[in-house]
């Protein structure tokens, strides 16, 4: 018995099942979506001189409404309209959320524990992270509705603005650290300083890129609620719809996972404590705090700003963080030629 | 591609999250709309007709119902008109006290525009934070009319109700709150970069097209013309008070809010000299008041409020017509009745000034950009139901 429960444990604790099913994988990525979405309201409602999310477990300031909201969602009926592509409609929303999430394991939690270790993880998360939007393109033309269309359209255009320099910040970095392991650029910045202090134009681009890419306040722009209602998401109802919304958020979480190792030192420092697991935990817990930092960071910015017409967010991606991107390459180079001189 | 196929018909509303209760019919070619047709009369309640059939002193009511948010200056619209039907006079304290309502009704009803401007453009703080100051005016109007929103405060010859014992000092924490609330604003919501990007430009309503097509209101003196019924033609306090008529050059949807955001000041101010001022005196006219019977009048003197005269139930004004018009928080109201000598009005007229700024959809949102819809319609302060009555 105590065998069979010992070859479980190990075999949860091995990385390759771990790193995505667990941390920071599926199960984690879905407490994350519960309690951020949860940030969200009770930040704005603190700013806006409301209570937020009180009821569902007023001990803790109503912390589980997303698990109220959940299992509404859950139980109530997904509507598939007469005229939409069915596979589309269906499937676009799953493989969504999923392409989402996917980047998750590529992400390492600390110098010996990760799923694969590669010597292009960098570009592995940043690729999986970008295939999830074409999805929204796909709901978008799949759900047969004119917001849903225009959303979708939003999306493209978006994609190509935010995706490029996203890409070029972060390879900036991958630049300055000269690898794309993302193991090894946490180890560089234990030893150096933090990619903040290094190259803080890029660190900053980068935010901004991930605030467009998510479509979080001020460029809330694909599901503007005033102008097209749920923009791709106008049709869907129960879990579909719960997949749309909880996709952008699991995407700000994997960028947010990403920042914090490019720019925040990853798992480094570490706490020096001593307890049983906490080789695995303590890291775990340090990425973790900093990864939801920025998110909330990131979510806090709807209480503030109102949003972009798009043509703005265009003009802002293309004309000013595109070329704030590139600088940051060249910044990265001089950086490296200080370092070296 | 032909000309139709890269036009899209893009039905905005009834069902939609700000459309209002109307629907706007937009042309659209890619982002830019080419074409707008607001489609109105979801909310028709056929008041005109309505008030044909009641007593007059049943028409208030009804005529505070559509233009919710600004009840009290359409109450005061048809009380004027009715009373010089009647060829009576409100009692100095009554007038105070009216212009008194009037002005705080602008202030929640100014707020309200400014909120859901707010949630359109997506700044939720700017919503929720104007529903809340706008609660501490519907909160003192309550506690001087009893109601919060649809108050029937104005009736013929006066008002139903004195000052409750310390308003003043109530109204005066008040107003200092909000004086120190609209710098908020203007860091959260009015000089927001993003707001500034949205607003500004946008919209341009010129100074010739406003008066060629007889807008009304703040909406029209964001366009540089300094036309108020209350200094054009001053009725209850008005002339006794001293206030400036706000006025922007711009025209744009920026220029819209922040004339709202002024006149939000200047009523603070004239409020302030309300209180101040207000002369003693009864607030009934005289020839109501002698109707009273005189076991009520110490009820009356107890509770400063009136107890309705019989003879205002079944008023029945002479033969006639009249018409007034008064400042509404959305710009200039009228009402005119045709009286035939029976208890209930001939013929029953409303022009509200929401009616008169619909024509701004088709005029101003074109050749702007899908997203500009809801900018240019928030800055609009346009309330469907006070269009459609």
């Amino acid at each position: 018995m105590m065998g069979l429960l010992e070859w479980i444990l190990n075999l949860l604790l091995s990385p390759w099942l771990f790193v995505p099913l667990i941390y920071p994988g599926l199960i984690s990525a879905f407490a994350v979506l519960l309690f951020i979405i949860w940030l969200e309201r009770k930040l704005a409602a603190k700013v806006q001189l409301r209570y937020g999310p009180l009821y569902v477990l007023k001990q803790l300031g109503g912390v589980i409404q997303l698990v109220a909201d959940l299992l509404r969602y859950l139980s109530a009926e997904p509507i598939v309209p007469d005229q939409a592509d069915r596979l589309a409609f269906i499937f676009g929303p799953i493989l969504l959320f999923a392409s989402s999430y996917m980047a998750t394991v590529a992400i390492p939690i600390s110098y010996n524990f990760y799923a694969f270790r590669s010597e292009i993880s960098l570009l592995v998360v940043l690729a999986l992270t970008a295939m999830a939007p074409v999805f929204n393109l796909v709901i978008g033309w799949g759900s047969n509705n004119k917001f849903g269309l225009i959303g979708g359209l939003r999306e493209g255009f978006l994609i190509t603005a935010d995706e490029i320099p996203l890409f070029v910040s972060a390879l900036a970095m991958a630049i300055l650290y000269g690898t794309m392991d993302l193991v090894r650029m946490v180890e560089l910045q234990s030893r150096w300083l933090w990619g903040i202090v290094l190259n803080p134009l890029a660190a900053i681009t980068f935010f901004v890129l991930m605030l467009l890419s998510t479509s979080r306040f001020p460029f809330e722009i694909v599901e503007a609620e005033s102008e097209i209602v749920m923009g791709p998401f106008t049709e869907y109802s129960g879990i579909l719809y719960g997949l749309t919304m909880g996709a952008s958020y699991v995407k700000l979480y994997v960028l947010s996972l990403l920042f914090a190792i490019l720019f925040l030192g990853g798992w480094e420092p570490l706490p020096p404590l001593e307890f049983p697991g906490s080789w695995l935990i303590l890291p775990a817990a340090v990425l973790f705090l900093k990864a939801l930092v920025m998110m909330g960071l990131s979510v806090f910015m709807r209480s503030v700003y109102p949003r972009y017409r798009i043509d703005q967010a265009l003009r802002l991606a293309w004309h000013y963080l595109f070329p704030a991107s590139i600088l940051s390459v060249f910044l990265s180079f001089v950086v490296l030629m200080g370092w070296f001189i | 591609m032909s000309e139709e196929e890269h036009i899209l018909e893009l039905l905005i509303g009834p069902q939609h999250p700000a459309s209002g209760h109307m629907r706007l019919v937009a042309k659209v070619d890619g982002d830019v709309v080419v074409s707008l047709r607001p489609d109105i009369g979801y909310v028709h309640r056929t008041v005109e007709k309505l008030a044909e059939t009641k007593n007059y002193i049943q028409i208030i009511p009804l005529v505070e119902r559509p233009p919710l948010a600004d009840t009290a200056n359409h109450n005061l619209g048809y009380v004027l008109a009715l009373e010089r039907l009647l060829g009576i006079e409100a009692p100095p304290r009554a007038q105070w006290l009216r212009t008194l309502l009037a002005e705080m009704t602008r202030i929640h009803s100014h707020f309200y525009g400014i909120g859901i401007h707010g949630i359109m453009l997506g700044s939720s703080t700017a919503f929720m934070w104007a529903f809340w100051d706008r609660e501490i005016m519907i909160e003192l109007a309550q506690r001087l009319t009893g109601a919060r929103l649809t108050y029937s405060y104005m009736i013929p010859g006066g008002v139903r109700r004195d000052l409750p014992p310390g308003f003043e000092d109530e109204m005066e924490k008040a107003l200092r709150y909000l004086e120190r609330r609209i710098p908020d604003y203007h860091k959260i919501f009015f000089d927001n970069p993003v707001t500034k990007a949205r607003l500004e430009g946008v919209g341009v309503l010129r100074k010739e097209d406003a008066i060629r097509l007889g807008i009304v209101g703040p909406n029209l003196r964001a366009s540089g013309v300094p036309y108020d019924v209350r200094k054009v033609d001053p009725y209850c306090a008005y002339p006794e008070l001293d206030f400036n008529v706000i006025t922007r050059e711009e025209g744009d949807s920026l220029a819209r809010v922040m004339v709202r955001v002024g006149e939000i000041k200047e009523s603070i101010n004239m409020i302030r000299q309300i209180l101040k001022k207000m002369p003693d005196g009864p607030i009934l006219e005289e020839r109501y008041l002698k109707m009273i019977p005189p076991k009520w009048k110490d009820w009356m003197a107890q509770h400063r409020r009136i107890k309705l005269p019989a003879a205002l139930i079944s008023l029945r004004p002479p033969k006639g017509e009249a018409v007034a018009r008064v400042e509404a928080a959305r710009g200039e109201a009228v009402y005119y009745i045709v009286s035939d000598g029976s208890p209930k009005p001939y013929r029953f007229r409303v022009v509200s000034p929401s009616i008169r700024n619909v024509v701004l959809f088709e005029h101003l949102i074109r050749n702007c950009r899908v997203a500009d819809i809801p900018a240019i319609y928030g800055s609009l302060d346009y309330f469907p139901p006070e269009a459609d009555r």
